[in-house]
């Protein structure tokens, strides 16, 4: 763990190497390592947001994203989907937040009642009928997606300035990211993670358990969406295959392989993530076999911790900090609790 | 717990009356045609052997779920089909037999979350000028209730009797009216009673106790009334010195006491 008193240091220093990277990185690299995995680790938090505060893991997170980016191609101007509103694209996606909030919670009415496999088997068939819902509705998705979706002007053109796209993203990520850590210390934000603790002390406590998970769902779902509607506007198309069940369980292994328990892990994952599917293509033995590659790899990193990367890093930086600084300096700095979330 | 001070307070009406109070499982009848009455102030013990009904008495006291006989009025309002939520604003809180705390959160935290049980703004996503009050307020909960010393510490790597003491504290938060205290003394050691013995004996005397406890040596010493249950029922009542001469209770309980006390 970082002592305290270095967090916002370190964070900063992070955001502020990220931000340069464009500088360094050719403009695919940029694109198709750096945004995409900014986009993925969003969509990613909306997940690892629910587990580590709340215990919950959800498999509908991406049907949600799914929900913004096809709002988006249906409302805004586009080759597909519904064409009819043409919509300004700023328009179009603010629209999308508020319904796929809206669907959220609509979920999450349902799905707060339950917990554990249950809570997943839910969620499941929540993404399931979604991308049902998009492929036989070619209304609304098109026959082989929504293409061309006009990007804001501000981005200009996604193939000549692939930075602009990135660093909007990196702004939002790092404003997700420190929203989600206000949040846990607030009074919903402890007492949602008091439900995942206790459910039934809760209740004695005078709280409406069901009201405060339907909420929660709904802010999930909000992560959800403001990456759906980055992934529309950084790729400019969407289709069903893009909420299918496969993508539905890569997001699951990127929430995996980053760490449930903390919300940074959700990029870590991501970038984790990105990277091996974009490399281990050229590597000839791997070839078509990805995901059987990336199956291996993710079975590793489980293996070796349930806390993937994050619990890795948790338990070497605090081997080291037994074995390196001896002598009681030992704290966290000011002794502030270190915000780690006991999942296990 | 004087003469005329207990007098004083039988002469209002009662803040908790059950009557005819029944509970079914299925073809289980763990409590069935119980009446009582707890005056403000009281502290009132429930005694009984296992499987007598008196947590499921609690239970339909706390809300947990409704009686399916009988009426339960709490501070003159009847709150029989009311949900434990309705029932936390009008003062009342409760201790589990086996811990139920907040395990990934600070004991601090616990104590927060608690308060804000009570106090309310639950859906509330920022924190404004009175969480540092209700965080201050915690802080000095945890001191009352001798956990001083871990306030920082995550409350899944607390001993067993800190836990119970953290249990006491949670149920004291926001300024509870009526405290039901589930076997507050299990599995502590006998050190540990006697300062647990202290701290109840300690409450303010606007807080009404009721506490189910299988340690008669805590149970008699906090207690000015006792209820005995017996098979769902209410079988004697009395002060503790009326319970201690009882032949039916020796029967029920002390005879069997060495069983009991583990």
């Amino acid at each position: 763990m970082i002592p305290a008193r270095l967090q916002w240091p370190v964070g900063f220093g992070v955001v502020l190497v990220a931000a340069l990277l464009p500088f360094v990185c050719s403009s695919y690299t940029t694109s198709q390592i750096l945004t995409r995995s900014l986009i993925l680790g969003l969509a990613a938090a909306s997940l690892i947001f629910l587990a580590s505060l709340g215990g919950w893991v959800s498999l509908a997170q991406l049907g949600l994203y799914g929900v913004a980016g096809f709002t988006v191609g249906n409302l805004a101007k586009a080759d597909g989907g519904a064409k009819v509103f043409a919509m300004d694209i700023w328009v179009a996606s603010l629209l999308a937040l508020v319904v796929t909030v809206l669907v959220g919670l609509l979920i999450g009415v349902i799905a707060s009642r339950s917990e554990g496999i249950y809570f997943l088997m839910i969620t499941l068939a929540f993404g399931v009928i979604i991308r049902l819902l998009f492929e036989k509705a070619t209304d609304l998705s098109g026959f082989g997606g929504i293409n061309q979706i006009i990007q804001p002007s501000l981005l200009g053109s996604a193939q000549l300035d692939p930075e602009r796209i990135y660093w909007l993203c990196l702004a939002i990520c790092v404003l997700v990211y420190l929203g989600v850590r206000y949040f846990a210390r607030t009074p919903f934000g402890l007492a949602f993670q008091g439900i995942r603790d206790n459910t039934p002390r809760m209740r004695a406590l005078g709280y409406n358990v069901t009201l405060m998970r339907t909420v929660a769902f709904g802010i999930g779902a909000f992560i959800a969406a403001l990456a759906g509607v980055l992934n529309v506007w950084w790729n400019t198309q969407i289709s069903p295959g893009t909420i299918d069940i496969g993508p539905v369980i890569f997001l699951l292994m990127i929430a995996i392989i980053g760490g449930l328990y903390r919300i940074e892990g959700a990029w870590v994952g991501a970038l984790i993530y990105v990277v091996l599917d974009n490399r281990l293509r050229s590597i000839d033995v791997v070839g078509e076999r990805v995901a059987t590659a990336l199956g291996i790899i993710f079975l590793l990193i489980v293996l070796l911790s349930p806390g993937g990367v994050m619990g890795i890093y948790e338990s070497l930086s605090s081997r080291w900090r037994r074995t390196g600084v001896t002598g009681g300096a030992t704290s966290d700095g000011d002794g502030t609790a270190t915000p780690t979330v006991a999942g296990d | 717990m004087s003469q005329t001070e207990t007098s004083a307070a039988e002469s209002v009406v009662p803040i908790l009356r059950l009557r005819g109070v029944g509970r079914r499982f299925g073809g289980v009848h763990a409590v069935r045609g119980v009446d009582l009455d707890v005056r403000a102030g009281e502290r009132r013990a429930v005694l009984g052997p296992n499987g007598a009904g008196k947590t499921t008495l609690f239970n339909v006291i706390a809300g947990e779920f409704p009686p399916t006989e009988g009426s339960v009025e709490l501070f003159g309002v009847d709150v029989t089909n009311k949900p434990a939520r309705a029932r936390v604003p009008l003062g009342v809180t409760r201790t589990f037999q086996i811990s139920r705390l907040f395990g990934g959160l600070s004991v601090a935290d616990n104590l927060y979350v608690s308060i804000i049980g009570a106090e309310g703004g639950h859906l509330r996503p920022i924190r404004n000028a009175k969480d540092r009050a209700y965080h201050a307020q915690a802080r000095e909960l945890g001191d009352r209730v001798g956990l001083g010393g871990v306030l920082d510490e995550l409350v899944g790597a607390l001993s067993h009797g800190e836990q119970r003491q953290l249990e006491i504290g949670m149920a004291l938060a926001g300024d509870p009216k009526l405290i039901m205290l589930d076997e507050p003394a299990a599995g502590l050691a006998r050190a540990e009673r006697v300062k647990l013995t202290e701290m109840l004996l300690g409450f303010d005397r606007s807080i009404t106790m009721i506490l189910i406890e299988h340690d008669m040596d805590v149970a008699l010493t906090v207690a000015e009334h006792v209820t005995m249950m017996h098979d769902g029922r209410i079988v004697v009542e009395g002060t503790p010195s009326e319970i201690r001469g009882n032949q039916l209770v020796h029967d029920l309980y002390l005879g069997k006491g060495h069983r009991n006390h583990e």
